[in-house]
């Protein structure tokens, strides 16, 4: 192993940063982290230390067996990495989680549902074909496994052990793992195919400006800031699916081939990125849920039957309207007859 | 009550792999899972020392702290045991083990890891002492038969120490008040508390 | 929660932990005891507890509820002689357990001792005997392979002789197998009869027999404990005899005695040393003059004992005057001032102890090296002390005793030599005619000849008939528990093993020998159990006896040794004469009735109060004897030393209590006591021999006196305290010359019995020797090696010249005035690790130390390894300079060798010029790693005196591959 003590504090100090997660880091990095589990050690100095004085810290040595990682004698990063999976990690995970769902919860009893304003037109227009639904939907469903089955490694142990007893839980936890472990391949497979259908419609561009500065028209009756195919919150979900989920896919895959890419170290950070990064992700779609089914009159038909109203279309992606109608791609067929419309 | 602990007597290992050896006699442990090794460090050089390592059987034992499942257990004595029967072979416990104890044995899909495996103190695991069930997930129980493990009843140059964490501290540094000189005991800091001795 | 046990659960709370977990901390002295640490640990804990208070395992590999039974054996693979503790249920061996009582092992083991219990599981065992039908393995009976093998043997008896069949026996015999091995090859008709000792101490044997009378380690790994200052020269025990390191380790922290460590190579004993010495591989002779001459210098040795007991130290003096400090350091490469240092601790600190291995014996100079340290240890007073002495750490479990019963070419059992006499005094322990015995070899003068020695068993396998001393070259290899690629120069081996007309190879697994060659037929496989499997004693290197149990009954097919001895004995023809005083049932010779045939012959040795009995007491009650002196305080052993180390004097019935400390006068020789032998005569060149002015205590005579024969109790007038039946035997034996009978050829032990009342040595009491007139350099004179690094040196220190020895040439200036330092820069030195053991057949098979040391390396130091571009874990050629020998590997790169000095470990064999041999094994019988060995590469070089090989100094040319 490669990695020091510092280095590695720094990269998680610098990862967790990236998340605006400074204060916990910060009083952990200053506590001098002892060559052991050594949280009941006192203020003497330990034989150990000395020890390892007398060794210049110089921890790697070398054993006879093949297996090189043993020849790491002890490595107290380890700690680090319990501190911030069991600490930081998961108080990080439950404010961002819990507060997401508590906002929109919030939103939703001061906003309701956003309704179309204009009212259902009852007529129709394709916003994603066959192709696109099937990326969405392949990612959506992975997803949605492995955000319950890599939730389940985090917080299973304190929710549900009391509930299911270990067994039940070991045994459902064994399956979640294999679950995990193998529907990261549709879950890439999707969104490989986002990024090839989607890309070109994501590249920010000046009307995600007004959008973003109308804040969507999310928090403001009647007001629809102009989009083409996808707003700048769309565009936003899209690279954090994209990005992220590439990410955490990658920081995945580290961990389902141990020691085949990267050392402990390497493989410690990737938790972190893998753990931190999904709650993010996760804490995203929730929200992008919501607003793709309760939180929108109009908006699951996009996803559900690809067609959505003309007038839904109107308000939240009048560009791309503007650009369909032009291609005579309007569609001036009714609807089909008792198509259900997104539960209200 | 006893507290068990390991002590690895730094001047005393002469990277024998006795320890490593004995373990694999006593608990028949597959080739490629060591759960107990030596790491000689400075090889070569002046101020070489080689340092025999395994489950510390940490007081405050990280695996236990991380383990998803929280298969792992303390016994009255100390020793941090687990369940094959719960692991599901995440890797947690060999991301926060200071000590490199966690063993996998490889097999299943993508390098998965299989069931952990590490050093029991001797001590088995949840399964009744003694018995077939427990020997062939976990070895012999030689502390449920009043005996020590066994890596340090063999140890050559009596370095390694095992046993109640009181008494070998005392050992030690009855060791190192006639030796007069170093120090160069590897273990648990809180084995010999107050009584540190350069 | 469910998971966790319940502190109440079964078993817990009955043991000791129970007791210590629910109530007061465990009695500390009980901790202690269990632990083992009352030894190692601390002071005067007092003794360790027996096995009593253990419980009975009910788990592991074990059937609950079937009985479990204990067995004692002893670790078949060094020679500090652990005991092992095995458990045994329903003939299974199912567990090991620390053997608390031995006081050699104090219950610890090394990598290889915790895990013999695999030896006996054995699945790459040799499973039933077969052999080579046209380069295909076939299973064979028993009984066609001993008619087979006796047909063929039989045959090349009458178309060439006895001669031309080398009977290889084994370091890893018990005393009995090693002593009826040597009986079978006299009976045989030849003395081409060796074994390990050859390779490993024969050089240490000779040198100190030679000193001061027996070559054997004169105290014990315990003694050790006793040292003010250790010197370790030549030797690694922390890897070769990791438990001896526990009694370095407790003398170096108990008196904080000085651990000085001379090495080429920096070990994992020199980790544990206060100074450590690097020298030039083959320098030591110049290191020991160089301390040598500070000694004299500053008149640091100890001028009594010298004067007392020690011949010829005046012309030492003269040589070492020539190694100045200037001159120690220009040859050997160690600075002036640690020489100084070194020579000025040794001195200071006494008793201070010499430990020696491999490094110093396995040289052209070997024999050479060993006298100039034993000289040393006289010039300090340092023999028969207590923490002194030459503590000479053998090898294998019973090469001392192998040597001790005469696997050697030079000599009948018990160093009985090959005289006339001594082959009489051998028929007359046997109950052969000595005419008959005659008649056995090709001639009388072929009867008094030495042997070939395994060093060179090949090149007489490959000499032109005129080119040997004998009727004809070697035809025959009988091959009884010896790896095939030991010897050096094994291109030449491999072509030697394909001359042979019959190769048989009887041991627990096939060998290199079956393996190396391109053999098609004529090679039989015999498979031998180990010696977990059968009974016999074994001598420790401090020459305690230690009884063995079966722990098991053979495993497969496969039979011990004494059986196959016995059968194959039958079947050649001699086999009713040669078990003539040994009880056989079934076709199995009686262990313990071979050694009391052995106790009958072997007085020269004092192996003689040894009986089987007496043994086993000693194994039964291991935990009433002291950790340090060896002796029992209590119980039914008390005043003896642990394993009746040899000389035990007289039969059993006069309970001497063997020998701790040899040539040791502060004791009464009733109590251990002894003196220097008397072997070399009275007088040299008008100088008197005996010791003046010291003998041991209690001694009549209170001055040197000869070797003790039936005239001299006559004029001492002591020859009345013989029996009416000792003095019938002795004038029996006598004849028409009573007086000539010595206390070595009494076979009554009457000589030795009146000796000892009188207190004296039954082999008299003479000076020790510094100076060997009958060795080729009478002086230890410094001679570089024959491939040697230092071209410059040749000239003013050259090796010896070509001679002839042992029936074959001796090549020695001739090789040397070769240079080829220029294509081969890099010193070449080998060694052992703490995993393997020998050619490594046997450990490589073990998975538990197989898995230790995967692949077979070549250490190459940091400088060098950056001037050749290779890198740590990189594959190399490493090139040797006769006969383009060449081997592929792992370069391990690091400190522990200095720059332009490279080393190898010895123990393995399976891969050929870079090519795996795995293929050449009977099936399932491949050792699970396999590597090139390091003879391939090794080099021509011999010990002068006993054909030793030199294995630590030759050159090498490395390259990346």
């Amino acid at each position: 192993m490669s990695m020091n003590l510092g280095r590695v504090v720094r990269l998680l100090s610098l990862t967790l940063a990236l998340f605006l997660l400074m204060p916990a880091v910060a009083s952990f990095a200053q506590t001098p982290v002892p060559p052991g589990p050594n949280t009941l050690t006192g203020p003497d100095v330990s034989n150990d230390q000395l020890l390892l004085q007398q060794l210049q810290g110089n921890l790697h040595g070398r054993v006879s067996i093949p297996d090189q990682k043993s020849a790491m004698l002890i490595q107290p990063e380890g700690q680090d990495w319990r501190a911030l999976r069991d600490g930081t990690l998961k108080t990080v995970s439950a404010v961002v989680l819990l507060g997401m769902i508590a906002a929109l919860v919030v939103f939703y009893v001061v906003r309701g549902k956003i309704r179309i304003d204009a009212g259902p037109s009852r007529r129709r227009i394709q916003r994603f074909n066959g192709m696109e639904r099937f990326a969405h939907w392949i990612t959506a469903a992975s997803f949605l496994v492995l955000a319950v089955t890599g939730l389940n490694l985090v917080f299973g142990r304190w929710l549900l052990i009391p509930l299911l007893g270990p067994e039940a839980f070991a045994t459902m936890t064994v399956y979640g793992k294999l679950a995990h472990n193998f529907l990261s391949f549709p879950f890439v497979l999707g969104i490989v195919l986002m990024l090839l259908i989607w890309v070109r419609h994501n590249i920010p561009n000046g009307s995600d400006i007004a959008w973003i500065k109308a804040a969507g028209g999310l928090f403001s009756k009647g007001k629809h800031p102009p989009a083409k195919k996808f707003n700048a919150g769309q565009k936003l979900i899209f690279w954090m699916v994209v990005a992220g989920g590439g990410v955490v896919a990658a920081s995945g895959y580290v961990l389902l081939f141990p020691f085949a890419v990267t050392d402990i170290a390497g493989m410690q950070l990737a938790h972190l990125v893998h753990a931190i990064l999904s709650v993010l992700l996760i804490a995203g779609i929730i929200s992008h849920i919501y607003i793709g089914s309760i939180g929108m009159e109009g908006a699951f038909d996009a996803m559900g039957s690809g067609q959505v109203d003309v007038n839904w279309a109107r308000e939240h992606h009048s560009l791309w309207l503007e650009e369909e109608l032009r291609k005579g791609k309007a569609a001036g067929k009714p609807p089909t007859v008792g198509r259900q419309l997104p539960a209200e | 009550m006893a507290r068990m602990k390991f002590l690895c007597d730094a001047e005393r290992c002469i990277e024998c792999n006795a320890c490593v050896t004995a373990c694999k006699n006593e608990h028949e442990v597959p080739w490629g899972i060591n759960r107990r090794r030596v790491v000689t460090l400075n090889d070569g050089k002046p101020g070489e020392r080689s340092i025999s390592m395994a489950c510390m059987h940490c007081t405050d034992a990280p695996c236990m702290a991380v383990c998803p499942v929280d298969c792992f257990y303390k016994t009255d004595e100390g020793v941090v045991l687990h369940s094959k029967d719960l692991c599901i072979g995440c890797g947690y416990c060999f991301y926060a083990c200071p000590f490199g104890a966690p063993q996998y044995p490889q097999v299943g899909n993508f390098g998965s890891r299989g069931k952990m495996d590490k050093c029991t103190f001797c001590a088995g695991g949840p399964e009744d002492d003694m018995t077939p069930a427990e020997y062939s997930k976990y070895g012999a129980n030689r502390l449920a038969e009043g005996k020590l493990p066994l890596c340090a009843e063999m140890c050559s140059t009596k370095a390694l120490l095992a046993g109640d964490g009181e008494i070998i501290a005392d050992i030690y540094k009855e060791r190192a008040v006639r030796r007069g000189y170093g120090s160069g005991a590897w273990g648990w800091s809180t084995a010999y508390k107050d009584k540190a001795t350069t | 929660m469910l998971v966790k046990r319940k502190p109440t659960a079964a078993g817990r709370g009955t043991g000791m932990f129970g007791s210590v977990a629910a109530a007061a901390p465990m009695d500390r002295r009980a901790f202690l005891k269990r632990s083992g640490l009352a030894a190692g640990g601390l002071a005067a804990a007092g003794a360790v507890s027996s096995m009593s208070m253990v419980g009975k395992a009910e788990a592991g590999p074990t059937t609950p509820g079937v009985e479990i039974t204990r067995k004692k054996s002893i670790c078949t693979h060094c020679s500090v002689g652990c005991t092992v503790t095995a458990e045994v249920q329903n003939g299974v061996w199912v567990g090991q357990e620390p053997s608390w009582d031995s006081p050699i092992n104090n219950g610890t083991h090394c990598a290889k001792g915790a895990a013999v219990r695999e030896l006996v599981h054995g699945d790459r065992r040799l499973k039933y005997p077969m052999k080579l039908v046209d380069g295909q393995w076939t299973r064979l009976s028993w009984e066609k392979a001993i008619d087979e093998i006796g047909a063929k043997l039989l045959e090349i008896r009458e178309k060439s002789s006895p001669e031309s069949v080398f009977w290889l026996g084994s370091a890893k015999f018990s005393n009995e197998g090693a002593y009826l091995f040597r009986k079978m090859a006299a009976f045989w008709g030849t003395n081409t009869v060796d074994h390990q000792a050859r390779i490993c101490h024969s050089t240490t044997v000779a040198g100190v027999a030679n000193t001061w009378g027996y070559g054997a380690m004169t105290n014990s790994y315990n003694d050790i404990h006793n040292s003010k200052a250790i010197l370790i020269i030549g030797g690694n025990p922390a890897e070769a005899h990791p438990v001896s390191l526990q009694h370095v380790l407790r003398g170096k922290e108990i008196n904080k005695a000085h651990l000085i460590v001379v090495d080429p190579r920096f070990t994992r004993t020199a980790a544990h040393a206060t100074e450590y010495v690097r020298l030039r591989p083959g320098t030591d002779i110049p290191l020991v003059w160089g301390m040598l001459w500070h000694i004299f210098e500053n008149g640091w040795e100890d001028k009594s004992y010298i004067e007392q007991r020690v011949h010829g130290m005046d012309k030492i003096r003269a040589e070492v005057k020539k190694w100045t400090p200037q001159e120690v350091e220009r040859v050997t490469g160690v600075p002036g001032d640690q020489v100084r240092k070194v020579a000025e601790i040794m001195a200071k600190n006494r008793p201070s102890t010499l430990i020696w291995c491999m490094g110093i014996t396995q040289h052209t100079v070997g024999t050479a090296n060993v006298r100039a340290l034993s000289i040393l240890q006289l010039a300090l007073g340092n023999i028969g002390v207590a923490g002194g002495g030459a503590n000479i750490f053998r090898g294998h479990c019973n090469v001392q005793g192998a040597t001790d019963f005469g696997l050697d070419v030079t000599s009948l059992p018990a160093y009985y030599g090959l005289t006339e006499g001594a082959w009489k005094h051998w028929s007359r322990v046997w109950g052969v005619d000595y005419e008959w015995m005659k008649r056995r070899f090709v001639s009388q003068k072929f009867m008094e000849a030495k042997g070939i020695p395994t060093t060179r068993w090949f090149d007489a396998v490959l000499a032109k008939p005129e080119d040997i001393e004998q009727p004809s070259p070697v035809k025959a290899m009988m091959v009884f528990g010896h790896g095939g690629n030991t010897v050096t120069r094994m291109p030449e081996m491999r072509k030697g093993l394909e001359a042979l007309d019959l190769l048989v190879v009887a041991d627990p697994h096939p060998t290199t020998f079956a393996s190396v060659s391109g053999r098609k037929n004529g090679t039989y496989l015999l498979p031998i159990c180990t010696q977990f499997e059968a009974d016999g004693s074994r001598t420790a290197s401090n020459r305690s006896i230690q009884w063995g149990d079966r722990v098991v009954e053979p495993i497969f097919e496969s039979k011990n040794d004494y059986d196959v001895m016995y059968a194959l004995a039958m079947r050649l023809g001699f086999g009713a004469e040669m078990f003539k005083r040994i009880k056989v049932v079934n076709g199995q010779p009686d262990p313990e009735d071979i050694l009391r045939e052995i106790n009958y012959g072997s007085l020269s040795t004092g192996y003689s109060g040894q009986s089987p009995e007496r043994l086993r007491l000693h194994m039964e009650h291991q935990a009433d004897f002291d950790r340090t002196t060896l002796k029992a305080s209590s119980g039914p052993c008390a005043g003896e030393y642990y394993g009746l180390p040899w000389p035990c004097w007289g039969t059993a019935e006069l309970k001497h209590p063997g020998t701790h400390i040899l040539y040791d006068t502060s004791k009464h020789v009733m109590e251990g006591g002894g003196t220097f032998r008397a072997r070399f005569g009275v007088e040299k060149d008008g100088a008197n021999l005996l010791a003046e002015g010291s003998w041991s205590k209690g001694s009549e005579i209170e001055d040197g006196y000869p070797e003790f024969t039936y005239g001299m109790l006559k004029k001492l007038g002591w020859h009345t305290d013989l029996t009416e039946a000792e003095r019938t035997v002795i004038e029996k034996i006598g004849g028409a010359n009573p007086d000539g009978v010595s206390w070595a050829t009494d076979l009554s032990t009457g000589i030795i019995r009146v000796a000892l009342r009188h207190g004296c040595s039954p082999f008299g009491n003479a000076k020790a020797r510094a100076v060997a007139w009958n060795l080729p350099d009478p002086v230890p004179v410094h001679r570089e090696p024959i491939y040697t690094s230092r071209r410059d040196l040749v000239e003013q220190y050259p090796t010896l010249d070509d001679r002839r020895d042992f029936r074959v040439a001796h090549l020695g200036k001739s090789l040397q005035a070769k240079d080829v330092t220029k294509d081969f820069p890099i010193i070449l030195t080998s060694g052992r690790l703490v995993e393997y053991e020998g050619g490594g057949e046997e450990t490589r098979s073990n998975k538990w130390l197989a898995e230790l040391q995967q692949e077979m390396f070549v250490e190459v130091n940091t400088q060098d390894a950056a001037r050749l571009g290779v890198k740590d874990g990189a594959q190399v050629w490493v090139h040797g300079p006769e006969g383009n020998s060449r081997a592929r590997m792992k370069a391990l790169v690091t400190d522990r060798v200095g720059p332009g000095v490279a080393f190898m470990p010895f123990h393995f064999a399976g891969f050929w010029e870079g090519e795996s041999q795995r293929s050449a094994y009977p099936p399932g019988t491949d050792p699970i790693v396999l590597g090139e060995s390091v003879n391939a590469l090794t080099t021509y070089g011999y010990d002068p005196v006993t054909y030793m090989q030199e294995t630590k100094c030759t050159l090498c040319r490395i390259v990346a591959a």
